[in-house]
C-alpha cells in the first residue's frame, strides 16, 4: 500500500471526491421529514426565524405568535407562522445481491450509497444503510445516525459489504422496515433485475414517509449485450438455466424490454414522490455524481 | 395423377440413417453457458418471442429439419425415382433400330440427322432401364444386324450404340423381325420396339407374333435425289441414258443434273421435281468403248439427304453380238440372220473361244463359252438316267405340249399348243421334274410323258436344253419360232449389256468376268481395300458394296475394273413416312405423337433441390453463428 493510499480516508473514492461531495447536498421533492429538529426547514409552522404564512388565530394559541402589527391595523388577531427546521431521514439501501457482482455494479453502488450518506451526515440529516442480500453472518445495517462521527462507520460499513447473497430485494426492504423509523428518503441502490413486482415494496417504503428513489446500476454488458448463437444462459443468483436460440435475433427485443423496465421504475418512483436515474457501471463515478445526477437534480452543490 | 417409381427401391434402407442424424444432433447439441447476472429481463424477451412467433419450437430446431430434409433428398435421389411414361413394363425388350439411308437425312441446319434423333431416343430408353428389364439391339435398313444380346448393361448397350451408322441401303422390315422372332424363342418377349423414320414398306410380308411398337422420329426437310439410271443403245455407237430425279416436298425443288462420263462432264439440265412431280432427264451418250457414267445431282435449296445425289453407270462396249449357230441348224440361222447388231458364225465348229449366244446342236463346245447356250435335240449326260429320247413311231401316241413356263425369258410371248413334234422324250425309272430340279435342271416346257425343254443356270451362264430337235418339230414352220429366236437374242444382249443397262444400286456389286480362282482387291469409296478371290468359273461375286460410290477392282497394281453404285430407292429419296403398315395379319400404326416415349428421371432435380437446401443450410448456419453483432 503507498503512502497516498493509506492516507486515503475510504478506498471507496479518494479525498478529492470525498471533498466534492461534503459540500453537496440532497435535493428532496418533498418535504418528508422528522420533528425533531434538524436542518431542513418544514412546511408545518415551526420556531426558526424565517417567515412562513399568516393564520387566523385560534384559541389556544401562543399569544406569542400574534402579528400585533397586523391586529393594529385590522383589529382582528392572525398567528404569524414560521418555518420549522426539521431532521431528515436517509436512508441508503444497496443491492448486494449476487446479480450485483457483475462487472463492478457492487462497487459503484457502495460508492454511490456512501456519496449520499455523507451528503446527509453532513448535512445534518439521520443516515442509515443496509445491505440487501447480504449474507446471513455478515453485518447488513447500518443503525440511523447524524453527525460528521458518523461518516467513518458509514464508510467502514460500505466497505464491509461483500455481495452474494440470494434474498429478494421486497423481502430485503420488508425486513428494513421493519427497523426503521422516520420519514425522509429511502434510495435503491440496485440493477432492479428481478422477477417480482417492486409496486408493493415501493408502496411500503412511501407508506412509511419515505420518497423512494432508485438508482439502477446496469453494467455495460447489460445495456448493451454482445451475444450471438445458441446459448445456455446460467442465473448468478439462483442458477437457474434458459436456453437460447440465435441470441443474436433477440438483442433488439432484448433492448426494448430494458427500455420498458426503465420506464416502469421511472413511473413507480415518479409516483411515489421520488426519483429514478440508471447509469452505467462503466461511467466513473466522478460523472455520475458531479455531472448525471446533478442534471437530474438529484443531488445540489 | 401417377406416383413416380424408383428404379432403386432399395435406398430406401438408407432411411434409416436418419435416426442415427436426430440422436447425433441431440448429442452435438451442447449450448455455450453462459452466467448472466440474471435472467429476469432474458426470461421475459424469450416469452415475449414465444408469443409473437408461434413457430419458435420450429425454428428452434430449424438446423435439424434442414439436415433431415437434406438427407431425406438425398436418399431419394439415391432411389432413383423417375415418372413413368406409362403403365407398361415389359422385361425382354428388343429394340430395332433403322439405319437405312433416309436415316442420315439432316432434319435440321445443325446438321442432326435422324439417326441421332433415333440413337438419343434409343439412349433415353437405356437410361430408363429398369427392374428386370433387359434390351437388346437391333439394326435394319435392306438385312438386319444383331448388336447386342439381352443386357440390362446399360454401358454396354452404350457402347454398341456408339457403333450404330446410317447405311446406303433401302430400309426392309421383315428381316430383322423375323430375326427377332427367332431371337425372342431365347426368351419371353412381349413387345418389339422399331425406331424407324417411317420410311419403310407399307406392306410387310410377316406374322406378327408380338406387338408391335413403331415410333418415329421426327422427319426433316426437303430432299431430292437420284432414283433411276439406265442406259439404253440408241445406235451402234451411242445410247440414251434415262436418269430420273423425285423430290421429296410438294412444292417444286430445283437442282442442276450433271452427267460426267469417266469424270468429265457431257452434259447438264435444270431439274424441277416435286414428291407429285419427279423427272426423267435423256442424255444421249456417244460412247463406243466401255465407259463409266456418274450422274450428279445438285440441288439449289437445302437437300436432306446427300447420298442419293450420284449414280454410277457403267456402259459397255458398243459391238454386235457374238452368235454361233451350229453348221446344220438352218432354220435358226435363218432366224438369226434377219437380228441386227449380230454377227452369226456358222462354221462347223465354234472358232472363238467366247460368244455371247451359242446355239448347237453337239454336246462338245471345242472349248468355246457364251452366257447363253441353247442345246438342241440333247439329252444332258447327268439326266439320261431319267430321261429317254426316241423317233416317235407310227404305234406311238403323238407328242403333247401340256404346258410351257411362259414367264421364261425365251418363252415370252410363245405359242407352243399346235407345234408337232417327231421325238419324244420320256421319263425313265419313274423320274418326274423333282427329280430334274434335284439335280439343277428345270423344266420349261412339259410333254405328256416328259419334259421336252430344260433350263440350267451355271454361274453367269445359261444352258437351254431342247430334247427333242426342232428341225424333227413343226415349230420352225410356226410364228412362234422367230419369237423364240427374238427372245434369244434379246436375252443374249441383256446378258452382255449392249442393249440396255441399268445403274447397280448398293448392297452387292453385279458379277464381274475376271480369272477364275484369282485374288483381286477392292477399293471402295471408303479407306482402305478388301480382297475377293474370283470362282473356278472365272467370276468375281459376293463383292459388297454397302456405300454409294466407285468401286475399282485391282489385280495388283492393274485396274480390272471400276464399278459405281447408287442409293436408287425412291422410297429412301422421297423421305415419306407411312402412317400404318399392313402385315400379314393386322395394320400397325407409325404414330409420331409416341416418339416421346421413354421415362423421365427426376434424380437430379432432387439432388439439385438438395444442393439449394444445403446452401440455404449453411447460410443459415453462417447467419445463426454471427447473429447481429456485427
Amino acid at each position: 500500500m503507498t503512502s497516498e493510499t493509506s492516507s486515503q480516508l475510504t478506498s471507496l473514492f479518494s479525498n478529492s471526491t470525498l471533498n466534492r461531495i461534503e459540500r453537496m447536498r440532497l435535493n428532496p421533492l418533498r418535504r418528508l421529514t422528522n420533528r425533531s429538529r434538524g436542518e431542513h426547514l418544514s412546511g408545518k409552522g415551526g420556531s426558526s426565524t424565517d417567515f412562513a404564512d399568516y393564520r387566523d388565530y385560534a384559541a389556544g394559541d401562543d399569544m406569542r405568535y400574534v402579528d400585533w402589527n397586523i391586529f393594529a391595523r385590522l383589529r382582528r388577531p392572525y398567528i404569524k407562522q414560521y418555518l420549522h427546521e426539521e431532521e431528515l431521514h436517509v436512508v441508503i439501501l444497496v443491492d448486494a445481491s449476487s446479480s450485483m457482482l457483475f462487472e463492478d455494479k457492487l462497487q459503484r453502488a457502495k460508492q454511490l450509497a456512501a456519496a449520499f450518506g455523507i451528503m446527509g451526515l453532513m448535512n445534518v440529516e439521520r443516515v442509515s444503510a443496509y445491505a440487501m442480500h447480504q449474507k446471513k453472518d455478515e453485518p447488513w445495517m447500518l443503525p440511523p445516525g447524524s453527525g460528521r462521527q458518523r461518516i467513518r462507520n458509514l464508510l467502514q460499513f460500505l466497505e464491509g459489504v461483500n455481495g452474494g447473497g440470494d434474498v429478494p430485494i421486497e423481502k430485503a426492504i420488508e425486513t428494513m422496515l421493519r427497523f426503521h423509523r422516520g420519514r425522509g428518503i429511502a434510495i435503491l441502490l440496485s440493477d432492479f433485475l428481478t422477477f417480482s413486482d417492486l409496486s408493493r415494496s415501493m408502496n411500503l417504503l412511501f407508506s412509511a414517509g419515505l420518497e423512494v428513489w432508485g438508482m439502477q446500476i446496469l453494467s455495460e454488458s447489460e445495456r448493451n449485450p454482445s451475444l450471438e448463437g445458441d446459448l445456455r444462459f446460467v442465473d448468478s443468483e439462483t442458477g437457474e438455466t434458459l436456453d437460447i436460440t440465435n441470441a443474436g435475433e433477440l438483442l433488439s427485443l432484448y433492448q426494448d424490454h430494458r427500455r420498458w423496465q426503465e420506464q416502469t421504475l421511472n413511473q413507480q418512483c415518479r409516483g411515489r414522490s421520488g426519483r429514478f436515474a440508471s447509469v452505467s457501471s462503466a461511467l466513473t463515478l466522478e460523472s455520475t455524481l458531479f455531472d448525471v445526477l446533478c442534471r437530474q437534480g438529484w443531488v445540489l452543490r | 395423377m401417377s406416383w413416380p417409381g424408383f428404379s432403386f427401391p432399395f435406398g430406401a434402407w438408407f432411411f434409416l440413417t436418419l435416426i442415427p442424424l436426430v440422436v447425433l444432433y441431440f448429442l452435438k447439441l451442447k449450448r455455450p453457458r453462459v452466467e448472466i447476472s440474471s435472467l429476469a429481463l432474458w426470461q421475459s424477451v424469450v416469452n415475449d418471442q414465444r408469443v409473437n412467433s408461434p413457430f419458435q419450437k420450429f425454428r428452434r430446431n430449424l438446423l435439424l429439419l434442414l439436415q433431415l430434409i437434406l438427407l431425406m433428398l438425398v436418399i431419394l435421389a439415391l432411389m432413383q425415382p423417375f415418372i413413368s411414361a406409362g403403365p407398361e413394363t415389359v422385361e425382354y425388350l428388343p429394340v430395332l433400330i433403322d439405319c437405312s439411308a433416309s436415316m442420315s437425312s439432316k432434319v435440321n441446319d445443325a446438321d442432326e440427322t435422324r439417326l441421332d434423333l433415333a440413337v438419343e431416343q434409343v439412349k433415353g430408353m437405356i437410361d430408363n432401364l429398369r427392374g428386370n428389364g433387359k434390351i437388346a439391339l437391333f439394326t435394319f435398313s435392306s438385312g438386319g444386324r444383331r448388336l447386342t444380346e439381352f443386357s440390362d448393361d446399360s454401358q454396354l448397350l452404350l457402347r454398341a450404340l456408339q457403333k450404330v451408322e446410317p447405311t446406303d441401303r433401302a430400309s426392309k422390315l421383315d428381316e430383322v423381325l423375323r430375326m427377332a422372332e427367332a431371337y425372342s424363342r431365347t426368351a419371353s418377349v412381349e413387345k418389339v420396339v422399331v425406331i424407324t423414320d417411317g420410311n419403310l414398306n407399307d406392306q410387310v410380308d410377316f406374322e406378327l407374333p408380338f406387338k408391335l411398337d413403331i415410333q418415329r422420329v421426327p422427319t426433316g426437310g426437303n430432299n431430292l435425289g437420284i432414283t433411276e439410271m439406265t442406259a439404253r443403245r440408241s445406235g451402234p455407237e451411242s445410247w440414251d441414258v434415262f436418269v430420273r430425279v423425285s423430290g421429296s416436298a410438294t412444292e417444286t425443288a430445283y437442282a442442276d443434273l450433271r452427267l460426267l462420263k469417266n469424270g468429265e462432264t457431257i452434259g447438264k439440265e435444270a431439274i424441277e421435281a416435286s414428291v407429285e412431280d419427279s423427272e426423267r432427264v435423256v442424255f444421249s451418250v456417244e460412247s463406243k468403248e466401255a465407259a463409266l457414267l456418274q450422274a450428279t445431282l445438285t440441288a439449289k435449296d437445302f437437300d436432306s439427304l446427300q447420298i442419293d445425289n450420284s449414280v454410277w453407270l457403267n456402259l459397255p462396249n458398243t459391238r454386235p453380238l457374238k452368235v454361233y449357230a451350229a453348221e446344220k441348224l438352218y432354220s435358226w440361222q435363218h432366224a438369226l440372220s434377219v437380228q441386227t447388231e449380230t454377227e452369226l458364225d456358222t462354221a462347223a465348229e465354234p472358232s472363238l473361244p467366247e460368244y455371247d449366244l451359242i446355239i448347237t446342236d453337239v454336246e462338245d463346245l471345242k472349248g468355246s463359252t457364251a452366257p447363253i447356250v441353247v442345246y438342241n435335240g440333247l439329252v444332258p449326260k447327268e439326266l439320261q438316267d431319267l430321261i429317254s429320247v426316241a423317233a416317235v413311231t407310227e404305234n406311238d401316241t403323238p407328242v403333247q405340249i401340256m404346258d410351257w413356263l411362259q414367264t421364261a425369258p425365251l418363252l415370252r410371248h410363245v405359242q407352243l399348243r399346235d407345234v408337232q413334234i417327231a421325238e419324244k422324250a420320256k421319263y425313265i425309272n419313274d423320274a418326274d421334274s423333282q427329280a430334274l430340279e434335284e439335280r439343277g435342271y428345270e423344266v420349261l416346257i412339259h410333254g405328256a410323258e416328259g419334259p421336252l425343254m430344260l433350263q440350267r443356270r451355271r454361274g453367269l451362264q445359261t444352258e437351254y436344253y431342247f430334247l427333242f430337235h426342232t428341225d424333227r418339230s413343226t415349230l420352225p414352220y410356226r410364228v412362234a419360232f422367230p419369237i423364240l429366236v427374238s427372245n434369244v437374242t434379246e436375252f443374249a444382249l441383256q446378258q452382255a449389256s449392249l442393249s440396255e443397262v441399268a445403274a447397280t444400286a448398293t448392297g452387292v456389286l453385279p458379277a464381274i468376268s475376271v480369272a477364275p480362282n484369282r485374288e483381286y482387291q477392292v477399293k471402295g469409296p471408303l479407306a482402305g481395300t478388301y480382297n475377293v478371290t474370283s470362282t473356278p468359273s472365272g467370276i468375281l461375286v459376293g463383292v459388297q458394296a454397302e456405300t454409294v460410290g466407285k468401286y475399282d477392282i485391282f489385280d495388283g497394281e492393274e485396274l480390272v475394273a471400276s464399278v459405281g453404285t447408287g442409293l436408287l430407292s425412291s422410297l429412301e429419296t422421297s423421305l415419306r413416312p407411312v402412317d400404318e403398315i399392313q402385315f400379314s395379319e393386322v395394320r400397325v400404326a407409325t404414330d409420331e405423337v409416341k416418339v416421346i416415349d421413354s421415362d423421365r428421371h427426376i434424380w437430379w432435380s432432387l439432388a439439385f433441390l438438395a444442393f439449394i437446401f444445403l446452401l440455404f443450410e449453411w447460410w443459415y448456419f453462417q447467419r445463426a453463428k454471427g447473429g447481429l453483432a456485427a
